[in-house]
């Protein structure tokens, strides 16, 4: 009873503390707000110039556009995170100078003229080296601002992976033609090895020009049965990987169909925060988390007032034992984290549109034992110092420190190398992370894991207030 | 009157430092006790041990026969404990401030608020009691810092220098009240180092000094220990004068060169008389004149050899 005659006082005192409702509450939404909108959409940019004239061989049909276009729709295919913005030359280079890209693909004007050139045959262009694509071969280029090393080479990465795609199955496609074309059978019936029967039969004047053409047909069919998962005269890599009957089902085999299947645009997200953006999956997480620390700001504060205003006195000279001074104090601690805890996770939702996945019981777990953590520190540093400066001063270095060893000021732990991640298990912060991220990340969260992490914050917890008992003197 | 406080060969030492150096004495049940002394006398770490703030290095105390110690739950109830600097929380009412420490001691419900109402009237708050503290001038944070110590109503009230920098008005408020509360049966401990607070208060004191308890008793006698003073200039001192000054009974002459003249006595006013009628007789003019009846300063002047504010 007397604990809560206690911890009423106190939670009345923090309540009506418009500091501390402004480092616990607005503060972490304020951060997020800022960092949400200033991180722009959850995407990738890639820039690029388009200088190609479009000169192109088409191979029934194919390809419908010039093969620039076809980069840029199966770029944007790719996955809705990927931006792609179109720049002349000149601004191209512009944005580079100005280190406000890290790197532009330019489409020079013969880009489809040597795409059309690819080709497996001995006359065609070989685009392919160690790297992937040789840009240089197909007239194109990459502008790179050196001083962004590693964007320039996620984007490089991409222009790769997106050119394998479209160069490949065209490559395959018309190499696969060739099976049934009668200059192939021509230079079947010259091989060595091919038995003289069937040498006979290709180079008899009695075989007519439709049999050989009926003759590579079959051969195609043949191996097309044999390679029966993937539709070899496909040409876009969307009907190269799936079975030709598949394909046929699907409808026409233009690569226009499937590209229509994903509008994606150059277009700003659809508010100004970004609502619903992956981001906040880890932006709140992250700052609920380091906002959950400063209570030992808040609390600290509170003990050296209490030392300060001389009502500690009072409070030792009442019938009260140690115990229940130390638990008065830190029941309004807990409460109050977990309100902050509550609060952000909603402000998330709400503000943000943050998913909050399916798993209420265990998200609601790692709040309180983050608080439990966060309780526990914050007693520990209140018992610790005896003025308001003390308590400033070692209480932010501590809080960002920490927030900074867990990633959780960078808003995404993730971001860090590995070497820091195995540092940040020494922190209360990295192993809340962990269990929100199983649980606002994964759609089929590991709740061994989130158990886990809840377990060792409540280690922590308990860590923290051991040593807090150890070290506080109220006298 | 049977003892409620009885001190006996307390020591407290700070490392090398003593602050406590065998102190006794006892406080009888209703009495209100003085304890007068100079700035780090060992006023506060006396009463810190009293009231079970403070363990003691030897020796002990006893409340009710029963000893002090720092888990004895029950004694502190029946020990209210006025400290020197406010304590009080600036950010609450005093309604609440004085509802939350009543509910430490156990109060609750009408009859806590029956109690907080009768305090803030006693104390002179009531119709200020829903202000933040953190409004109240300084007299009236000491009024309510000693409200905070009686709404549990202590059988024993120690008060630490329950008047620093209180304005006159709220110093006698505090006097009034602390009269009040010793007539209604509680027993007060106060201390001082303001002679007049304890002299105009107190029955008996006790003057500590370093440590010691140079002397404890009560007022009175402990002023019959100490001469008056009158103090007297005349334009010209002659052996007629001296001749018929060591007349007066029970007094010495004191002479000093440029100085005025002094007689030291047992008993100024009859002294006062018999001088004024000389000085008439001899027809001497009186340039300056005053007179210092024994106090409590000059008590302690006596004891230890240095005032007491020093």
């Amino acid at each position: 009873m007397v604990i809560w005659t206690l911890a009423k006082k106190d939670l009345r005192l923090l309540l009506g503390d418009r500091r501390a409702v402004v480092i616990l509450l607005a503060m972490p939404v304020l951060f997020i707000l800022v960092l949400g909108v200033a991180l722009g959409k959850d995407q990738l940019r890639i820039s690029i110039v388009d200088l190609d004239k479009g000169e192109y061989l088409q191979s029934a049909g194919f390809p419908p556009e010039k093969w620039s276009k076809m980069f840029i729709q199966d770029l944007k295919q790719t996955a809705p995170d990927i931006e792609v913005e179109i720049l002349s030359l000149d601004q191209g280079r512009q944005k580079i100078d100005a280190r406000k890209r890290a790197a532009v693909l330019v489409f020079g004007p013969d880009f489809s003229r040597k795409v059309s050139q690819c080709s497996f045959l001995q006359d065609g262009i070989n685009p392919f080296n160690r790297s992937g694509v040789n840009l240089a071969l197909l007239d194109a280029e990459l502008l790179r601002d050196e001083t962004q090393g590693t964007a320039a080479a996620i984007i490089e990465q991409a222009a790769q992976v997106t050119l394998l795609r479209i160069i490949l199955p065209w490559m395959i496609g018309r190499a696969f033609e060739k099976v049934g074309d009668p200059a192939f059978l021509d230079l079947l019936a010259k091989e060595e090895q091919v038995p003289s029967m069937v040498k006979s039969f290709l180079n008899s004047p009695l075989i007519k020009k439709e049999q050989k053409t009926a003759l590579g047909a079959g051969l195609q069919n043949a191996l097309q049965g044999l390679f029966a998962k993937y539709n070899l005269t496909g040409k876009t890599w969307e009907t190269l990987t799936q079975p030709k009957s598949a394909a046929r089902a699907g409808g026409k085999d233009s690569g226009k169909s499937a590209l229509s299947q994903n509008p994606a645009t150059d277009e700003e997200g659809p508010s100004f925060l970004n609502r619903g953006d992956l981001r906040y999956q880890s932006l709140v997480p992250s700052y609920t988390v380091m906002f959950a620390f400063f209570l030992v700001l808040t609390v600290g504060w509170l003990f050296v007032s209490e030392r300060r205003q001389g009502t500690l006195k009072r409070l030792r000279a009442a019938p009260l034992s140690r115990t229940e001074i130390l638990l008065g104090k830190m029941v309004p601690c807990f409460l109050l984290s977990l309100g902050q805890g509550f609060f952000l996770l909603a402000a998330g939702k709400l503000v943000f549109d943050m998913k909050l996945g399916h798993q209420p019981f265990w998200l609601a777990a790692v709040v309180v034992t983050t608080s439990t953590a966060a309780m526990g520190l914050s007693l520990l540093v209140a018992s610790m110092a005896r003025t308001e400066a003390q308590v400033a001063i070692y209480g932010t270095l501590l809080v960002l420190v920490l927030a900074g060893i867990s990633g959780c000021l960078m808003g995404d732990p993730e971001l860090m190398p590995e070497r820091m991640k195995l540092l940040s298990r020494f922190t209360p912060h990295a192993w809340a992370m962990d269990a929100y991220s199983q649980l606002l990340l994964r759609p089929e969260p590991n709740l061994v894991l989130v158990a886990q992490a809840c377990g060792v914050l409540i280690l922590f917890g308990a860590g923290f207030v051991g040593l807090a008992w150890w070290v506080l003197r109220l006298d | 009157m049977a003892a409620i406080l009885e001190v006996e060969d307390l020591h407290k030492n700070y490392g090398a430092t003593v602050a406590l150096n065998g102190v006794s004495f006892q406080v009888a049940d209703g009495e209100i006790f003085g304890l007068l002394g100079p700035n780090g006398a060992g006023k506060t770490t006396l009463l810190s041990i009293v009231s079970c703030l403070l363990a003691a290095s030897a020796g002990e105390a006893r409340i009710h026969g029963q000893k002090v110690d720092l888990d004895n739950k029950e004694l502190r109830r029946q020990i209210g404990i006025v400290p020197q600097e406010l304590a009080l929380y600036d950010e609450l009412s005093g309604r609440e401030n004085l509802g939350f420490f009543g509910r430490l001691y156990g109060m609750k419900g009408a009859e806590l608020e029956r109690r907080v109402r009768e305090v803030l009237i006693a104390v002179g708050l009531d119709d200020r009691a829903d202000r933040r503290v953190a409004t109240f001038s300084g007299g009236m944070k000491r009024r309510l810092n000693l409200g905070a110590a009686m709404v549990h109503q202590p059988r024993l009230l120690l008060m630490d220098e329950p008047t620093t920098g209180v304005d006159p008005q709220s110093r006698n408020h505090i006097f009034e009240e602390i009269r009040r509360l010793n007539r209604a049966g509680t027993t007060v401990v106060y201390t001082s180092h303001y002679m007049e607070e304890v002299q105009a208060l107190c029955p008996r004191v006790g003057i500590l000094d370093h440590g010691l308890l140079i002397a404890c008793d009560e007022v009175p006698q402990l002023l019959r220990k100490q001469d008056g003073l009158i103090r007297f200039r005349v334009p010209a001192v002659t052996s007629v004068l001296r001749s018929r000054l060591g007349q007066i009974p029970e007094s010495r002459l004191v002479e000093a060169d440029s100085r005025p003249l002094e007689i030291v006595c047992r008993d100024v006013k009859p002294a006062l008389a018999q001088l004024l009628a000389i000085l008439a007789d001899l027809k001497l003019e009186v340039l300056s004149l005053e007179t210092e009846e024994p106090n409590l300063e000059r008590v302690f002047l006596g004891l230890t050899g240095s005032a007491l504010r020093d």
